[in-house]
C-alpha cells in the first residue's frame, strides 16, 4: 500500500505579484504583507506612547516593520508559521542562543483533578 | 527462493551497522546475549537508573533495589562493603559521583537516583564536615534543639540542606521535621540524597519486590514502600533486631561536634541496609520548612568569622559564640507556583476540561512481525475505517510505557516452581537465581507499551462550567445531567473502536491517572508501586498528587526541558521531536509502521499525536479551497506576463487527482487526518538526551524517510503530551489520509513466549521485550504436545540453547535428560549448584548391554491407565504397541549393523522380520536372541547372524548385545540432571552414501538411535505428571528410519500424557518435516541458515511463515557478525515460534546466570587462552558425579 501525505499541496508558495497591470519588482508571500500591516500600527502605538504624537506618514514605523517582517520571515517555512516564530521570539527575546542554566517553570499539578470511578 | 530484499520489519538491528554510535545506543548490535560484559555496561538503562541507579549496581554488587526472593530459600547474604565506622560521611559524599562505578558505595550513600535507601543509618546529630573539611561552627540554638540551619554541605548534598542557586532541592531538617520521631539515630539518613526519599520510591524504573522472606533478616528488604504511600506519613518502622534502638528523646543540647554516637558502629554493620530506616516525611510537613539557603550561607560566614575570631591575637575575651540572627527571607520561593492542569475531572473513562470532554480508550498491542502482508493490510484498513468513523472529532493518541514487572514475573515463576533444586552450600540459591534474573530484566530495561486514544467529542457550555463550579463547592464536580448526556454520546465510540482493528476498550480512571502522571513527568521513571504491583494499595488521586513533586526547568531557546522529581531526586532531560516532512511509504511491504518504528531503539519513548479527523465533506472543501488558491496564483503569473513555476501546475494536478479519488472512492479514501505528531525522548543528562534524539532522527531519516524536527519551545511541546492541555505549536501539521495514520500503528508489538517461564532472552526485531519460555506451558496450559524443535546451521547456537534450557529446567527441579553426542553439555554437570544432582553417562565407555534395544522401550504399567474395562483395553493396546515398537526398533538396529549392501536385499528384511517375530518382544529379550533365531533359519539367515556377530566384535557394538545393565538404565535413578554423551564417537556425514562410511561411523547410527531411546526411557518412570525434559541433539540421524519417526511421534504424543518437554535439535528442518510430525511441534527455534535457500524455505515452513516474500534472507542475517570485527560473536539469534503461533526474532541471553556460558562454551579456545572448566567426567566415562 503506497501511502503519502497531502502536505505538498499545502506547501505551494503563494506570492503577491502586484496590482493588476503592474508587476512589483519583488514578490513576497501574502502572509508577509499581512504581518507588515500588523506591525506598522504596533510600532505607531509604541511611538505614540513615547512622544504622544502621531505622524501622518510613519516613515520610521514602516521602515522598522519592514525590517522586522523580513527578520521574522527568515525563519518561516511551510512547517513553521510566522505566529510560532514571533511567539518564540517574544518568549526568549533576551537571548540569542541557549544558555547553560535553566529557569524554573511553573509546575503542572494535577492534584486538584477530581476522580470519579464511574461516569454516572 | 526469490530475490526479494530482506523484509524491513524483521531485520532488526543490524549488527554491522548499528543505528547509532551513541553511548546509549551503540550496544544495539552486540549487547547482551552471551556477552561477558555486565548488562549494565552493555545497555545503559535508557529509562531508568539515570544516575547510576539500579542498573549500575545490578551486577557488580548489591544493587540498591529490592527484588523478589523466593520465600523459604535462604538467600546468600548480601555483601555490602561495610563502612568503616570512622569514615566521615564526606568520604561517601565524594564517592557519590562515582556511584555507577561503585554501586556498593552508592548503596551505602543512597543513590541520588532515589533508589532504595539501603543506607546504613548514621548519626545525624554529628554534623558532617563542610566541603572544606571543617565542621560548621553554627552555635546550637539556646533552646537546645537542633540548629535550624543545617550545616551546609557541598553540592553533592549529602547533608540535608537546601541546594544552591538552581534551587532544585530543598529538603527536610532531619531533626525538626519528624516531630514525634525523636531520635534520628537509625531513622535518618545522613549519607543520603538531600531530598526526602521514601523507601518505596526508586527511580530505577523497576520496582522489585522482596518477598515476605521467612528467613533471617540479614537480607530482609527495606519495607517495600507499599506500606507507606508517598505523601502519607508512615508509622515508624519497628526497630529491627540489628538496628540500634532509637533514642527516646533528643539529647538535650548536644554540641553537634561532640555528640557521641554509640550506635554508629552498629548502624554501619552490613545488616543495616536492610533495616527499614525512614518513615517517609509527609509532604505537608515538608512544605512549611524554613528556607535554609541563606542561613547556611550566613552560617558559613559566621564560621569564617568565628575562625578568625578564634585565631590567636585577635581574640577579644575569648571566642564568643557567633550570634545567630533570624534568617532573612529566601531569594527563592520553595517551589515554583503550581499551575493546575486543564483537566478538572476524571469520570469513568471521560476527562473534563473547562471547554471539552474527552473519552479515552485503551488500545491493545498488536502483533506485526512475520505476519502475511494481506493480514497486515487488512488490519491497517480496518483501523483506518475506525478512524474514518470518528470524523469530526479531535483525537489524542498517546503511547507511553510501563517497565516490565520483573517482580511479578518472578513471583509467577516461583509459584510455578514448587520444588526448586536444593542448593549445596556455596552455590547460588534458587532465590539468588531469581534475583539475578530480575536484576537483569531491570538492567536491560524492557518496557511494555501502552497506547491510549482520546476522543474529544463535546464542547462544554458556560452552563456546564457553572454547574461544575457549584458542584465542586459541594464536592460533587461535573453535573449529573452533563455526565448523563456524555454517557449517551460515548456509546457510539465503544461501538466503533471495539470492532476488529483497534479493539479498544474503555480506560479505567486508574489508567487515566497513570497516563496523566506519566505525561506530567514526561520520560521520568514511573512511581514505583503502581508500575508493577497490581495490588498496590493506592487511593484515588494518590498518583495525581505525585505530580506536585515534578518541577520543570526551561532555558530560552532550549533544546530540552529539565524535569526534576523532588520526591526522588531524579533529574531527567526530555526532548520533544515532531514529525516533519514524510516521503511516500509502502507500509506493509517495505516499511514498518512509522510510529512503531521508534521501538527499535532500546530506550523508552513517549508518543503524542493530536489530530483532527476530517470527513469527506470537510476534506473536499479544504482541498478545493487550496486548489483555487493555486489556480489563482497561476492566473496571477499569466496576468503579469511571468513564467508560471512548474511546481504550481504539478501541485494543481495532484490536488485534482486527490479530489478525484475523494469523489469517486469510498469515504475511507476521502477522510483525512490533520494533526501533529510528537515523540519525546528522555535522558539522564542533556547530552545523553540530545544524543538519543540524534540517533532517532538519523534512524527515521534513513529507514523511513521521515524527517524528525526539533523545534524550539520544548516546554510547550512537552506540555502537549498531557491530556487536555492545548496544542503547543501549530507548525508541522501533517495532513494525511486516514490509512497513513492507521499505518502509524503505535500499538504494534512483538511479544513472544509465555510469561511464566524462565528468562531466555529478548526479542530483537522491531522492539525489545523479554522472552520467557516455560517448556511445560504447552502441556499444562495449552494442552498441546510439548515437542520443541531447534534448527540451525552448525554454530548457530542450538546446543548452547538446549544446554541452557536444560540448566534452567534442572534449576527448577525438572527431571532433565540431555543427549549430547559430542559432549560439551556434560560440563554443566560440573556447575556447583547442579553437581550433587547430576551425572554424566558416557555411552562409549559403558557396560555391554546398555543400549540393548528391547530394554529401551518401557512396558506400560497398568497403574498409569484409568481403572475399568476401558482402561484395561487401553492398557492392552499400549502393551502391544510397545511390543510392536520393540520389534521395529530391533529390525532397524539390525539393519544398521549389517552392511548396507546386504540391507538392500529383499530377503534380509524378511529374515529380520521373521527373527524378530520368533523372539518375545519383552524388555528382557536381547539382540543375542535375535541372532540365535536367525541361526535357526536357512543359510541366508545364518549368514545374516554371522554378519551381526561380526559387527558385535567392535567394542562399541557390544553395547547392543547382552543384558542391560540395571545400574545404568535404572529408571529409579533420581538424579535431576543426566547428560548422556558419546565422547569420541565419529558421526558420519549424512550426505555421503552409507557404503562409504567407516565401520566406526556405521556404528554411530544405531548408537544415536538407541541413545535417543535411552534418553527418553528415563522419563517413563515415576510420577506421570511430574515435569520432565528431554533434550536431544543431532536428531537428523533419525530421519529415514521407521523407528525414528515412530520415536518422535511417540515422544510428541506422550509429551502431554507424561508431561515431557522434548527438545529436538537438528541441522535441517527437512528432517522434522520429513517425519511429518509438524503438527505436533509446539515451539520452534530457527537459527542462522545462510547457505541453502531451500533449507531456509523449509525452516519457514516449520515456522509457518509465508515463503517467497523475503523472509528467507532474514534467516541468513541472524547472528551475523561484523566483518570488521575480530571478536567472536557474543550472542545468537533465533526466529522463535511459540505455542500460540507468534513468531518473532529473538536474541538468546542467558548471561544473567553466572558462569553458565563459561560452562556451555562449545567453541574451541586457543591453547593459551583460559579454558573453560574441562569436562573431566566425559573423559572418565559413565561415572556418577556425586559430590
Amino acid at each position: 500500500m503506497r501511502l503519502r501525505t497531502d502536505d505538498d499541496i499545502y506547501r505551494a508558495r503563494l506570492l503577491y505579484l502586484g496590482p493588476p497591470g503592474y508587476t512589483l519588482p519583488f514578490q513576497l508571500p501574502y502572509a508577509q504583507y499581512g504581518l507588515f500591516a500588523l506591525l506598522v500600527p504596533v510600532f505607531m502605538l509604541i511611538h505614540y506612547s513615547f512622544t504622544l504624537h502621531v505622524d501622518l506618514f510613519p516613515a520610521w514605523e514602516i521602515a522598522l516593520s519592514m525590517v522586522t517582517t523580513s527578520l521574522v520571515f527568515r525563519y518561516v517555512d511551510p512547517d513553521r508559521p510566522a505566529r510560532m516564530v514571533v511567539r518564540t521570539a517574544l518568549t526568549d527575546w533576551r537571548r540569542t542562543r541557549e544558555p547553560n542554566t535553566e529557569h524554573r517553570e511553573a509546575r503542572l499539578v494535577a492534584s486538584q483533578v477530581r476522580v470519579r470511578q464511574e461516569l454516572i | 527462493m526469490t530475490a526479494t530484499p530482506p523484509r524491513a520489519d524483521t531485520t532488526g538491528e543490524r549488527p554491522a551497522d548499528p543505528p547509532t554510535p551513541a553511548p546509549g545506543a551503540s550496544q544495539s548490535g552486540v549487547d547482551d546475549t552471551t556477552t561477558r560484559r555486565s548488562p549494565a555496561q552493555a545497555e545503559p538503562p535508557p529509562g531508568g537508573g539515570s544516575t547510576g541507579g539500579p542498573a549500575g549496581g545490578a551486577t557488580t554488587g548489591p544493587a540498591p533495589l529490592a527484588v523478589f526472593r523466593a520465600p523459604g530459600a535462604a538467600p546468600t547474604p548480601p555483601t555490602p562493603a561495610p563502612q568503616t565506622p570512622g569514615t566521615p560521611p564526606a568520604a561517601s559524599a565524594g564517592r557519590q559521583g562515582a556511584g555507577a562505578a561503585n554501586p556498593a558505595s552508592q548503596a551505602r550513600t543512597g543513590a541520588p537516583s532515589g533508589a532504595y535507601p539501603t543506607v546504613p543509618p548514621q548519626d545525624t546529630r554529628r554534623p558532617a564536615p563542610d566541603a572544606s573539611g571543617q565542621y560548621p561552627t553554627v552555635a546550637p540554638p539556646p533552646n537546645g534543639q537542633q540548629p535550624t540551619a543545617a550545616p551546609r554541605r557541598d553540592q553533592s548534598g549529602q547533608y540535608p540542606t537546601v541546594q544552591d542557586r538552581s534551587g532544585q532541592y530543598r529538603t527536610v531538617q532531619p531533626g525538626r521535621e519528624r516531630g514525634g520521631m525523636p531520635a534520628e539515630g537509625p531513622a535518618t539518613r545522613t549519607g543520603s540524597h538531600p531530598t526526602v526519599v521514601t523507601p518505596g520510591h526508586t527511580t530505577g524504573g523497576q520496582p522489585t519486590i522482596r518477598p515476605p522472606a521467612g528467613t533471617a533478616p540479614t537480607s530482609a528488604p527495606p519495607t517495600s514502600g507499599r506500606q507507606a504511600a508517598p505523601g502519607t506519613p508512615a508509622a515508624p518502622p519497628p526497630a529491627p533486631v540489628q538496628a540500634p534502638a532509637p533514642a527516646p528523646a533528643p539529647a538535650p543540647a548536644p554540641a553537634p561536634q561532640q555528640a557521641p554516637q554509640p550506635q554508629a558502629p552498629q548502624a554501619q554493620a552490613p545488616q543495616a541496609p536492610q533495616a527499614p530506616q525512614q518513615a517517609p516525611v509527609p509532604q505537608a510537613q515538608r512544605a512549611p520548612q524554613r528556607p535554609a539557603s541563606r542561613p547556611a550561607k550566613r552560617a558559613g560566614k559566621a564560621g569564617k568569622r568565628g575562625d578568625a575570631a578564634a585565631a590567636p591575637g585577635r581574640t577579644r575575651k575569648g571566642a564568643a559564640p557567633a550570634r545567630v540572627k533570624a534568617p532573612p527571607k529566601p531569594r527563592y520561593k520553595d517551589r515554583p507556583a503550581p499551575v493546575e492542569l486543564a483537566i478538572t475531572e476524571i469520570a469513568g473513562h471521560l476527562t473534563f476540561t473547562p471547554t471539552t470532554v474527552t473519552a479515552w480508550y485503551w488500545l491493545p498491542e498488536m502483533r506485526w512481525a512475520f505476519r502475511p502482508d494481506t493480514e497486515r493490510e487488512a488490519m491497517i484498513v480496518a483501523i483506518a475505517e475506525q478512524y474514518a468513523g470518528l470524523a469530526g472529532f479531535r483525537l489524542h493518541l498517546r503511547r507511553t510505557s510501563k517497565p516490565f514487572p520483573a517482580d511479578e514475573w518472578a513471583r509467577t515463576v516461583n509459584a510455578n516452581t514448587p520444588h526448586p533444586l536444593p542448593t549445596p552450600p556455596g552455590a547460588p540459591t534458587w532465590s539468588d537465581h531469581l534475583v539475578a534474573a530480575q536484576r537483569h530484566l531491570v538492567s536491560v530495561n524492557h518496557a511494555e507499551g501502552q497506547t491510549y486514544l482520546g476522543i474529544t467529542f463535546a464542547r462544554r457550555t458556560f452552563r456546564d462550567n457553572l454547574a461544575e463550579r457549584l458542584g465542586s463547592l459541594r464536592g460533587k464536580g461535573v453535573g449529573h445531567a452533563e455526565r448523563k448526556r456524555a454517557a449517551r454520546m460515548v456509546g457510539q465510540f465503544d461501538e466503533v473502536l471495539g470492532a476488529f482493528g483497534m479493539r479498544g476498550r474503555r480506560v479505567t480512571p486508574t489508567e487515566l491517572e497513570w497516563l496523566i502522571y506519566r505525561s506530567v513527568a514526561l520520560c521520568m521513571d514511573p512511581p514505583q508501586m503502581l508500575s508493577s504491583v497490581r495490588q498496590g494499595e493506592w487511593d484515588t488521586s494518590d498518583l495525581l498528587a505525585l505530580t506536585e513533586h515534578v518541577e520543570r526547568y526551561r532555558t530560552p531557546y532550549g533544546s530540552t526541558v529539565k524535569l526534576v522529581n523532588r520526591m526522588t531526586g531524579e533529574e531527567r532531560h526530555a526532548c520533544v521531536l515532531t514529525v516533519g516532512r514524510m516521503e511516500p511509504l509502502e507500509i506493509p511491504e517495505r516499511h514498518e509502521p512509522w510510529m512503531h518504528f521508534h521501538e527499535r531503539l532500546p530506550w523508552p519513548m513517549e508518543i503524542s499525536s493530536r489530530v483532527d479527523v476530517l470527513g469527506p465533506g470537510d476534506t473536499f472543501r479544504n482541498l478545493e479551497h487550496r486548489l483555487r488558491m493555486i489556480r489563482s496564483q497561476q492566473s496571477d503569473y499569466v496576468e503579469h506576463g511571468m513564467d508560471v513555476p512548474p511546481e504550481l501546475e504539478r501541485l494543481a494536478r495532484r490536488a485534482l487527482t486527490v479530489g478525484d479519488d475523494m469523489t469517486t472512492g469510498l469515504p475511507l479514501d476521502a477522510s483525512r487526518v490533520h494533526g501533529w505528531h510528537r515523540i519525546a525522548i528522555g535522558g539522564a543528562t542533556r547530552e545523553e538526551c540530545l544524543e538519543r534524539a540524534r540517533a532517532l532522527t538519523k534512524m527515521y531519516s534513513r529507514d523511513m524517510r521521515i524527517s524528525l524536527q526539533h523545534p524550539k519551545n520544548q516546554e510547550w511541546m512537552a506540555r502537549e503530551f498531557i491530556p487536555g492541555e492545548p496544542i503547543a505549536n501549530t507548525g508541522y501539521v501533517r495532513r494525511m489520509p486516514v490509512k497513513l495514520f492507521a499505518a502509524a500503528l503505535p500499538q504494534g508489538a512483538s511479544n513472544v513466549g509465555d510469561r511464566r517461564g524462565d528468562l531466555i532472552g529478548r526479542t530483537a526485531g522491531t522492539s525489545r521485550r523479554p522472552v520467557f519460555l516455560d517448556l511445560h506451558f504447552p502441556m499444562e496450559v495449552r494442552e498441546r504436545s510439548g515437542l520443541g524443535v531447534f534448527v540451525s546451521e552448525p554454530g548457530g547456537g542450538k546446543s548452547t540453547l538446549v544446554g541452557g534450557l536444560g540448566y534452567l529446567a534442572a534449576r527448577r527441579g525438572v527431571q532433565t535428560t540431555l543427549l549430547d553426542p559430542s559432549g560439551p553439555l556434560a560440563r554443566i554437570c560440573e556447575m556447583p549448584e547442579l553437581k550433587p544432582y547430576s551425572r554424566v553417562l558416557n555411552l562409549t565407555g559403558s557396560e555391554p548391554g546398555t543400549l540393548a534395544p528391547y530394554a529401551l522401550i518401557p512396558t506400560p504399567q497398568r497403574a498409569h491407565f484409568p481403572t475399568g474395562p476401558s482402561g484395561d483395553r487401553e492398557y492392552e493396546i499400549s502393551v502391544s504397541n510397545a511390543r510392536a515398537e520393540r520389534r521395529m526398533l530391533v529390525q532397524d538396529i539390525c539393519s544398521m549393523l549389517i552392511p548396507p549392501q546386504v540391507t538392500r536385499e529383499a530377503s534380509t528384511a524378511a529374515l529380520l522380520r521373521h527373527a524378530a517375530r520368533q523372539v518375545p518382544a519383552e524388555e528382557s529379550s536381547t539382540l543375542d536372541d535375535v541372532v540365535a533365531a536367525l541361526r535357526e533359519t536357512d543359510d541366508d539367515g545364518r549368514e545374516l547372524a554371522n554378519l551381526l556377530m561380526d559387527a558385535a566384535e567392535m567394542p562399541l557394538a557390544m553395547l547392543f548385545f547382552g543384558r542391560p545393565d540395571r545400574a545404568i538404565a535404572d529408571p529409579e535413578h533420581r538424579d535431576v540432571l543426566t547428560v548422556i554423551t558419546m565422547a569420541g564417537l565419529r558421526l558420519p556425514d549424512l550426505k555421503i552414501e552409507r557404503e562409504y562410511w567407516s565401520a566406526e561411523e556405521q556404528l554411530a547410527l544405531p548408537m544415536l538411535h538407541t541413545a535417543h531411546r535411552l534418553a527418553v526411557r528415563r522419563c517413563y518412570s515415576g510420577d506421570m505428571n511430574a515435569r520432565k525434559l528431554v533434550g536431544l541433539d543431532e536428531a537428523h540421524f533419525m530421519e529415514g528410519w521407521r523407528s525414528g519417526r515412530s520415536f518422535l511421534v511417540r515422544l510428541a504424543r506422550d509429551s502431554r500424557k507424561w508431561n515431557i518437554a522434548g527438545l529436538v535439535a537438528s541441522q535441517n528442518p527437512k528432517d522434522i518435516l520429513g517425519l511429518d510430525v509438524q503438527n505436533l511441534v509446539s515451539t520452534v527455534f530457527v537459527g542462522r541458515i545462510a547457505e541453502d535457500p531451500e533449507i531456509a524455505a523449509e525452516a519457514l515452513r516449520l515456522l509457518r511463515v509465508p515463503r517467497g516474500v523475503g523472509y528467507e534472507q532474514i534467516l541468513g542475517t541472524l547472528s551475523t557478525s561484523d566483518a570488521a570485527s575480530t571478536q567472536r560473536l557474543t550472542y545468537r539469534e533465533f526466529v522463535m515460534r511459540d505455542v500460540d503461533g507468534r513468531v518473532q526474532r529473538m536474541r538468546v541471553d542467558l548471561s544473567y546466570v553466572s558462569r553458565l556460558l563459561d560452562y556451555l562454551d562449545t567453541t574451541p579456545t586457543q591453547p593459551g587462552a583460559e579454558p573453560a572448566t574441562p569436562p573431566t567426567s566425559a573423559v572418565r566415562g559413565a561415572t556418577s558425579q556425586e559430590a
